[in-house]
């Protein structure tokens, strides 16, 4: 919608029938089916992994509704198309309507239609070098085409560069197609300690650019009252969040971190909403009742096992499957917990200071010696006896320091650690055969160490 | 076609930087602020995917990684730390971000690793952080060298770089009244990156004058290094020459001079020069603005197409290849692009598609 325009009634009525009443009412419907066909299955003998997390119909019919409703927001609310690391705060307390392109690439890759998309962009001159995110992103805006009917089309981009520079280049790609502005939050790398003056840069950009674009682009103002509110409703999701990824650390742990890799979509897609909040709260219900009752989400959990970097999202029920039965529950993930071990930061008293210092601080903006420290800390806390180190030929970032930190894992701690070569979403990269027999070796490294 | 222009040797460059009591900084690529190590009585030796083995590097860095890294890290590893005070690693992509912290976190007994995040923006907010993040690395190089510069320290060092930079520019600017090869016009350009300030200039005043020795239709040559130098030899022998050039080790680092109203502060007048240089795409600089500029390039030079000579693996590059295809395209101008593995022999291969290119622009 153009800036500051008012709803059309057209659009408006389109949104309530197809999304608010109509839309709504058959998610629900779909969502208590679900949970009732959850509810009724049994563990069958020979299982490896215990049936699934009865949240996952809730989490469906959120991630489902929040696509649901891109179909029909435009005209309606502003849309903004942000990195998967922005500060969305201020744009969700605006009313804007955010996809996370990187989630929509990875549900592409989750559907195995990851490489399909990513031919669309090479075919277009993309590389096959460039990340595989970004090819399926591009290749879904060049070709129209998405497994979710469609995407609004952005009146805003916003690209915050504390997850990779790749971002910004792939960001600069999208604004040349859609022609809307786009807003950098650059966040300085931390080698070491954040510096005052990389905080006050943080600060400054979300204060004195991102914050007047979007209230332009929106046609509102912004107002600190409703900025506090979803400061606070991001603040606990994420702290609950990271009180889910914790409860692993009992034995047996009630989830895998493959649950954890689908369950991570509201945290990152819905930070800010009550309806996420609410989701953790009862997602955390559920695992604590798994636990009062000594369930484990793998039959028979031998080991448990690290996981660095994004998931193969085209391999995620199949490794989860040969890994559970292998006797491995991977209970730990330095992905998952991006979105949650920053909760301490946040503080409802102090939305743009806290928010800057945040944005600053995800792991993949800090060094690969904190790396190593928060891998060593997990080793730790989740009792680990092994880690897998998914070097990503897509993700840079996440990947390089990799063999560094496997040899001081293995070296300094004794923790078998798998490199593990693949691509989070393009699967023409990965050589079944060969991570088959990998895996299987990386286990027997594990057995034969006890 | 052998290099007649004789330019001071590298390992030269370092005796007398030492020989006037200047310590040895390794940089590697390739936006940082020269003046300011100078001012810290520094001088900085840049490392740009020398063609050594790759062994040391590969042992910290995947097959998937930028040659430039995994062999500047092989070069650092296998002696060139030793030889050197410090290492200073600006960031200029998640690859030199990886080998910065990789060198800060994992390789022990080596000389201080010292880090610059330039800001992928030029708004207001960005050239305020720029200056506190320059007083934040003029804070770490004086830890390094236990020099603190005064007011005449920083007036020599700015005074001494700008005039390299003024040097250089010039040498752009009466390209075609150079009697060089293009081999020689670049070999005297990059000596930019080991020489002293006042030795680079030293360098550009003794360059025989007379009509350009090059030939047939101009290109412009864009990318990160054009390397190796033999690439020159190739085109020339296509029947091409490069007309101008959009290079990481050419014209993107060619700052125009400081404003006649300069700040005083060294700091502010470091970050307006910094934050002054063409567009670039390790500062993310927007497509069109890129584009812009290349056909500007195009239409100033005569130049009838682009060579786009890029390493592999190097996304800055790689981002906005399509999109400056169709800008270029558009315009009517074709694009060749090419990647390379840094510090390896030119491939028959990327020679052919060179040779075939240029016979389609004749």
């Amino acid at each position: 919608m153009s800036p500051g325009a008012a709803p059309t009634p057209l659009a408006q009525a389109r949104y309530h029938l197809g999304y608010q009443v109509a839309g709504r009412a058959t998610l629900r419907v779909q969502r208590l089916r679900d949970e009732r066909r959850l509810a009724a299955r049994r563990p069958r003998p020979g299982d490896a992994l215990l049936p699934t997390l009865a949240s996952m119909a809730r989490m469906k019919e959120l991630m489902t509704g929040h696509y649901l409703r891109g179909r029909y927001v435009p005209g309606v609310r502003p849309v903004a198309w942000v990195t998967s690391g922005a500060p969305v705060e201020v744009l969700t307390a605006l009313g804007f309507f955010l996809v996370y392109p990187e989630n929509h690439a990875a549900l592409c890759g989750a559907r195995k239609q990851g490489a399909a998309y990513c031919v669309q962009a090479e075919d277009r001159g993309y590389s096959r070098d460039l990340c595989s995110y970004a090819r399926t992103d591009i290749g879904a805006v060049l070709s129209g085409r998405t497994p979710v009917g469609s995407l609004p089309p952005p009146d805003l981009l916003v690209c915050c560069t504390n997850i990779c520079q790749t971002v910004k280049w792939w960001y600069e790609v999208l604004a040349d197609h859609f022609g809307c502005p786009l807003v950098t939050v650059d966040t300085p790398f931390l080698y070491g300690q954040a510096q005052p003056h990389q905080v006050d840069y943080v600060r400054r950009q979300i204060e004195e650019d991102l914050t007047p674009t979007a209230e332009r682009a929106s046609g509102r103002h912004l107002h600190p009252r409703r900025l506090r509110e979803v400061v606070v409703q991001a603040h606990e999701a994420s702290q609950l969040w990271l009180d889910i990824l914790d409860r692993s650390q009992h034995r047996p742990a009630p989830m895998t971190a493959f649950d954890g890799f689908l369950l991570i979509g509201p945290i990152v897609n819905l930070r800010g909403h009550p309806e996420t909040t609410r989701f953790y709260r009862h997602l955390l219900a559920e695992l604590d009742a798994r636990i009062a009752a000594g369930t484990g989400a793998v039959a028979d959990e031998r080991y448990r096992v690290l996981w660095d970097n994004l998931p193969v999202w085209y391999r995620l029920s199949g490794l989860s499957r040969q890994l559970a039965g292998l006797g491995v529950n991977v209970v730990a993930s330095t992905y998952t917990y991006a979105w949650g071990e920053l909760a301490s930061m946040i503080d409802p008293d102090d939305p743009w200071g806290s928010v800057a210092r945040t944005y600053l601080h995800p792991i993949l903006n800090r060094s690969t010696g904190h790396k190593l420290d928060a891998m060593r800390g997990m080793v730790e806390r989740f009792g680990l006896d092994g880690a897998i180190l998914h070097s990503d030929r897509s993700c840079k970032p996440y990947s390089l320091g990799q063999i560094d930190q496997r040899d001081r894992l293995v070296g300094d701690l004794g923790v078998p650690t798998l490199l593990l070569e693949a691509d989070h979403n393009d699967q023409r990269v990965w050589a079944e055969a060969q991570n088959t027999g990998r895996i299987e070796a990386f286990v027997e490294m594990m057995a034969a160490g006890r | 076609m052998a290099a007649t222009l004789a330019v001071p040797s590298r390992s030269g460059a370092i005796e007398r930087a030492r020989e006037r009591g200047l310590a040895v900084v390794a940089a590697l690529p390739y936006h940082y602020p020269r003046a300011l190590l100078r001012a810290h009585r520094c001088h900085t030796v840049e490392v740009w995917a020398p063609a050594v083995a790759v062994d040391s590097g590969a042992r910290h860095f995947q097959a998937y990684t930028c040659g430039l890294i995994t062999r500047g890290t092989a070069f650092l590893l296998d002696g060139g730390l030793d030889s050197v005070d410090a290492v200073l690693v600006p960031h200029g992509c998640d690859a030199l971000q990886g080998m910065g912290s990789v060198l800060t976190d994992f390789v022990a007994d080596r000389p201080p690793v010292l880090t610059f995040y330039p800001p992928r923006g030029r708004r207001d907010v960005d050239r305020a952080y720029l200056v506190a993040e320059l007083r934040a690395l003029a804070d770490r190089l004086a830890d390094v060298t236990g020099h603190r510069p005064d007011a005449d320290d920083w007036q020599e060092a700015l005074a001494l770089e700008e005039a390299a930079d003024a040097a250089l520019a010039d040498l752009y600017a009466h390209r075609t009244e150079l009697a060089l090869t293009d081999r020689e016009f670049y070999t005297l350009v990059r000596a930019r990156e080991y020489l002293l300030a006042e030795d680079m200039v030293e360098a550009t005043t003794v360059v025989p004058r007379g009509p350009a020795r090059q030939r047939g239709v101009g290109l412009v040559l864009s990318g990160i290094l054009a390397e190796p130098l033999e690439l020159f030899d190739r085109i020339d022998e296509a029947g091409a020459h490069v007309a101008a050039d959009d290079l990481s080790t050419g014209t993107r680092r060619l700052l125009p001079p400081a404003a006649t109203a300069a700040p005083a502060d060294p700091y502010e007048r470091l970050a307006d020069r910094l934050m002054s240089g063409p567009p670039d795409p390790t500062r993310t600089d927007p497509v069109t603005a890129r584009a812009a500029h290349l056909i500007g390039l195009l239409q100033r030079s005569g130049a009838a197409g682009v060579l786009a000579y890029d390493p592999t693996f190097c996304e800055p590059e790689l981002f906005y290849l399509p999109l400056l295809r169709e800008h270029l395209a558009a315009a009517g101008y074709p694009l060749l692009h090419v990647e390379v593995e840094p510090g390896t022999p030119l491939p028959t291969q990327t020679v052919t598609r060179i040779e075939a290119f240029v016979e389609t622009l004749s």
